[in-house]
């Protein structure tokens, strides 16, 4: 037994086992929602137990019998499983075994296109990194019973429409394999965007996507975007420590102290997307990642690539045409031809991105350049109208009162 | 395990007729490959909607009106039955449906000889 585990030395378990055992389970009694479920009670009484007992010498021995445990509970309840449960029960031992390709399949069926992707991310949390409902639901700033009710809904559908457990073949694999990306960098991005691990979870979300990503990068070696979004989230996780002050109060990329940076990170990373480059044509995480790349080897702000980073947006803008990705276009636009092309190009996006608030913070960054200082501080305020991310909010506002104090003075004068 | 594809279609738009026949000749091989790998239950190309009747129950008692269930401009415009391993294989039938103006909803058919409580013959 290790004594006094931490959080962490449990999660790590979790990771590594949940699964595995998970998928397994699924192969055997052919019922997703059974098995999940089955799994999922023996991590909450590992959570219950673990603390108190420490860790197990062999925790996936120990969650599979406690799994088998909460099996012969349920087939004394329940006749409705009866022929499933009895596949656990009584041939358990000789079929259990780690198969890797399991747990890729399980991944395959969480992140089905058939289910929404909020049910996606949440039931690869749940079924394949072992998080609780509960901590799904705060770490998704939503309530336990929205989160039970959602992950229920999917895992039903997962069995009435008969979605397969199984890794699609080579045809459907691109479009099958963007699912689990997608999926996996809102998981990431939950991570980083929110105020770094959350205590109330115990979990950090950016470590479980970074783990799974790589996991999927060894299952599936010959896929580019699958190394390009690994090369993004190490890229984004080397600057993670430089992104807040001691305050927690957001510091944006020109202020980031870039000594700090995790630069042994951020050359691996760069091996990552040259590896990637080689295996096929530049997708959107690709793109994504040489541009998060631009900034992560620039020596200082000012010594910024940006004709590479406009030619890289232009090419992302070609391949996943959106407002969002126009917008950030818009920026490098400024640091290339300045600010009035950049300015043409944010009051054409207007109608599209009204509603999100990092429009209106470049847009209040650019007013600045122009001295438009009234208007700056107005689109500010939008912008902190639009955010509930603390740490956002706490950044707009120490800009905004320096701007509305220069604003009154320049209007009194 | 059975699924429903349901077409969906745009009423107010329309095509011209050597549009609709080419249409006809894709939707005919489409309908060839299926039946040929044996997985076709059964399917009908319906008039449209404002040829619908529907009757609805107040307190039990039926009230007939004219039109379909629900007002639409898009509306079902024919369905299938397919026999199939597992929703995969359903998808990747609906993905090769010619018309691509229309929309293909995949609903999996209910499978009364699995209930218990439900006894078929």
């Amino acid at each position: 037994m290790v004594n006094d585990p931490t959080g962490e030395a449990m999660n790590a378990v979790f990771r590594a086992e949940v699964g595995l055992i998970c998928g397994s389970l699924v192969r055997i009694t052919g019922d997703f929602d059974l098995a999940e479920d089955l799994v999922q009670d023996a991590v909450v009484v590992a959570l219950q137990r673990w603390p108190v007992d420490g860790v197990p010498e062999r925790p996936a021995a120990w969650l599979l019998q406690t799994a088998r445990h909460r099996a012969i509970d349920r087939l004394r309840r329940d006749s409705t499983y009866r022929a499933k449960l009895q596949l656990l029960t009584d041939g358990w031992a000789p079929d259990v075994r780690a198969d890797p390709d399991d747990r890729l399949r399980l991944i395959f069926t969480c992140c089905h296109p058939a289910l929404a992707r909020d049910a996606q991310v949440a039931l690869t949390l749940r079924a394949v990194m072992g998080m609780t409902t509960s901590q799904i639901a705060h770490a998704f700033l939503v309530s336990e019973a929205t989160m039970a009710q959602r992950i229920v809904r999917a895992k039903r559908k997962i069995v009435d429409a008969h979605i397969p457990y199984r890794v699609p073949g080579p045809d459907e694999l691109p479009d099958r394999l963007a699912e689990i990306l997608a999926s996996l960098y809102i998981v990431f991005n939950e991570g980083y965007l929110g105020s770094g691990p959350d205590l109330a979870t115990s979990r950090d979300l950016c470590v479980d996507a970074l783990w799974l990503c790589g996991l999927v990068a060894r299952m599936l070696p010959e896929e580019p975007e699958v190394l390009a979004l690994l090369a993004l989230m190490r890229l984004h996780e080397a600057r993670r420590a430089t992104r807040f002050d001691a305050a927690g109060v957001l510091v944006l990329l020109r202020d980031q102290d870039r000594a700090r940076w995790d630069h042994a990170a951020i050359a691996a990373a760069g091996a990552l997307l040259e590896q990637s480059r080689r295996l096929g044509r530049p997708g959107p995480y690709w793109l994504q990642a040489a541009i998060a790349a631009c900034h992560a080897e620039a020596p200082t702000f000012d010594e910024t690539d940006w004709p590479q980073i406009l030619a890289l947006y232009g090419a992302l803008v070609r391949l996943s045409p959106g407002p969002v990705v126009r917008l950030n276009r818009a920026i490098a636009l400024e640091h290339v031809a300045g600010p009035v092309p950049a300015m043409e190009e944010l009051d054409a996006l207007r109608a599209d991105l009204d509603g999100y608030h990092l429009y209106w913070a470049a847009r209040a960054e650019l007013l600045r350049r122009f001295g438009r200082l009234d208007e700056a501080a107005e689109a500010d305020r939008r912008a902190i109208e639009l955010t509930d991310n603390p740490s956002e909010r706490a950044l707009l506002e120490t800009r905004l009162e320096p701007t509305v104090i220069r604003a009154t003075s320049a209007n009194n004068n | 395990m059975k699924y429903m594809l349901l077409f969906i279609k745009n009423e107010e738009a329309v095509s011209d007729d050597a549009t609709q026949s080419a249409h006809y000749a894709a939707i005919d091989e489409w309908f060839a490959e299926i039946g040929r790998d044996g997985k076709l239950r059964g399917g009908e190309e319906l008039q449209p909607s404002n040829t619908a009747t529907t009757i609805r129950f107040q307190e039990g008692r039926p009230l007939v009106t004219d039109g379909p269930f629900m007002e639409s401009k898009e509306n079902v415009a024919g369905f299938v039955t397919i026999d199939v391993a597992d929703l995969d294989e359903a998808i990747a039938i609906a993905k090769k449906w010619p018309p691509k103006d229309q929309a293909v909803e995949i609903r999996p058919v209910v499978n009364h000889e699995a209930m218990p409580h439900h006894p078929v013959g």
